[in-house]
């Protein structure tokens, strides 16, 4: 469901200020989460009558035409009842449906989502994949039914995550606190950044001065891209505080031989695939340590490497 | 790359002859910066500013996002795929591409004036 693998949780511990959990989702989530999927479709030589029968039989309001996954048009009920009226409903679709329909991409957040239903008016907008292959059709009914579904796991989720911390002692009842976690895969070059940009928007959405924001996710980026490079797979953690944000990196191994050697400039031990896609400068490490205010880095070749950085909030100006 | 004054954009895009990929360019940039390696970027570019690179994979975007860089100019003709600028669209940061090196590239903007 999130680009960076399933999020193991975000916990919310605070009840004042806060920001909700729907809030997060409606950035988090995608158009293609929600859509309705394969899309009900109907081609430009069926006739508006068959159409007609197809939205009774599906109990739906429009009906992308299509060729293959080729999105050529859109009949709305409102096209049927105007065949009703004037008595043309035996003609082919391709005389009377609307060309140029406005699509939403499969990868747009929810929230962007709403503002397009929003500014259209429209009951429904057919979704385009990156390669515009007709992919799905999305209602507000899609996202509502979609939202409340992750609430509910993510309310689950958070209860079960909360009731471990405080097993463990973690827990501090600390105001304000967010925790964002996720599961980083070896090589997955393609999801690299999922914790940087929650983290980013959480920071945003508090007003953080947009340099402490920077640095910190230039941090989680790093951190989360070395996982990705040269473990065999870890978890990456940000607890955003409203004093300090600290971003944790774990991975399984097979930890760094020489941590001094690795926090060198230039120094690397990425592969080639990694290189040419413009990773494993040997800066990951350095830039890190330029951004943090306090940074521990301890690695064997049993456990893997544990890094920790901690990024102070103090009172700034108005963001930029 | 020393620059504080904010310079306008849509005559370096002509003078470039770049295309944008994305539905909205900024208005003004803040200088530029120019590199194919992620790190470098995340180490030395400033906000607002403009980037130049070959690279074309979606890191790029995050990378862009992450601080906070205005746009992206891909050099050598270079296009990223449609989810990428998807993407870009989503996080705000403008995509464009020129049929230009990224020397002829830098080097025009140097010429305009933009330094």
């Amino acid at each position: 469901m999130h680009r960076a693998g399933a999020p193991l949780s975000d916990v919310n511990t605070s009840d004042a200020r806060r920001i909700s959990v729907a809030q997060v989702l409606v950035y988090e989530l995608r158009v293609r989460d929600a859509m309705s999927k394969p899309p009900i479709t109907a081609a430009p030589t069926d006739t508006l009558r068959a159409v007609q029968n197809l939205m009774k039989a599906r109990r739906i309001s429009g009906v992308p035409i299509s060729d293959g996954d080729n999105l050529l048009g859109l009949i709305s009920i409102e096209d049927i009842i105007r065949a009703l009226d004037k008595g043309y409903i035996d003609d082919r679709v391709q005389q009377h449906m609307t060309r140029n329909v406005i699509t939403l991409r499969d990868r747009f957040s929810l929230v962007r989502a709403v503002a397009e239903f929003d500014r259209h008016e429209f009951g429904r907008f057919p979704v385009l994949d990156g390669n515009d292959r007709l992919v799905g059709v999305l209602t507000r009914g899609d996202i509502t039914g979609c939202l409340m579904q992750h609430l509910e796991r993510r309310a689950e989720e958070a209860l079960a995550h909360e009731a471990a911390l405080r097993a463990e002692g973690v827990v501090d009842d600390a105001a304000d606190r967010i925790v964002v976690r996720t599961h980083v895969r070896t090589g997955d070059y393609d999801s690299a950044g999922g914790v940087s940009q929650r983290m980013r928007q959480v920071l945003r959405d508090r007003g953080i001065d947009p340099e402490i924001r920077r640095r910190a996710a230039v941090v989680a980026y790093e951190a989360e891209t070395n996982i990705i490079i040269h473990s065999l797979g870890g978890e990456i953690t940000a607890t955003i505080d409203p004093d300090k944000v600290c971003i944790e990196a774990v991975d399984v191994g097979p930890g760094i031989e020489n941590v001094e050697q690795a926090m060198q400039e230039g120094w690397t031990t990425a592969g080639r695939l990694p290189r040419e896609l413009g990773f494993g400068a040997g800066m990951g490490l350095p830039n890190i340590k330029r951004c943090s205010d306090n940074l521990t880095i301890t690695s064997d070749n049993k456990h893997g490497t544990h890094l920790r950085s901690e990024i102070y909030i103090h009172k700034a100006g108005a963001p930029t | 790359m020393k620059i504080s004054t904010r310079v306008k954009f849509q005559p370096l895009i002509a003078a470039l002859r770049a295309e944008p990929l994305t539905d909205r360019v900024p208005d003004e940039l803040s200088g530029s910066y120019i590199s194919d390696l992620l790190s470098d970027v995340l180490a030395h570019a400033k906000p607002g500013t403009l980037w130049l690179t070959i690279q074309t994979h979606r890191n790029v975007v995050s990378v862009a996002a992450t601080k906070d860089i205005a746009a992206v100019l891909f050099t050598c003709g270079r296009k990223p795929g449609g989810e990428v600028i998807a993407e870009a669209e989503e996080e705000g940061i403008a995509l464009l591409t020129t049929p230009l090196t990224t020397y002829e590239a830098a080097g025009t903007l140097w010429e305009t004036g933009f330094r």
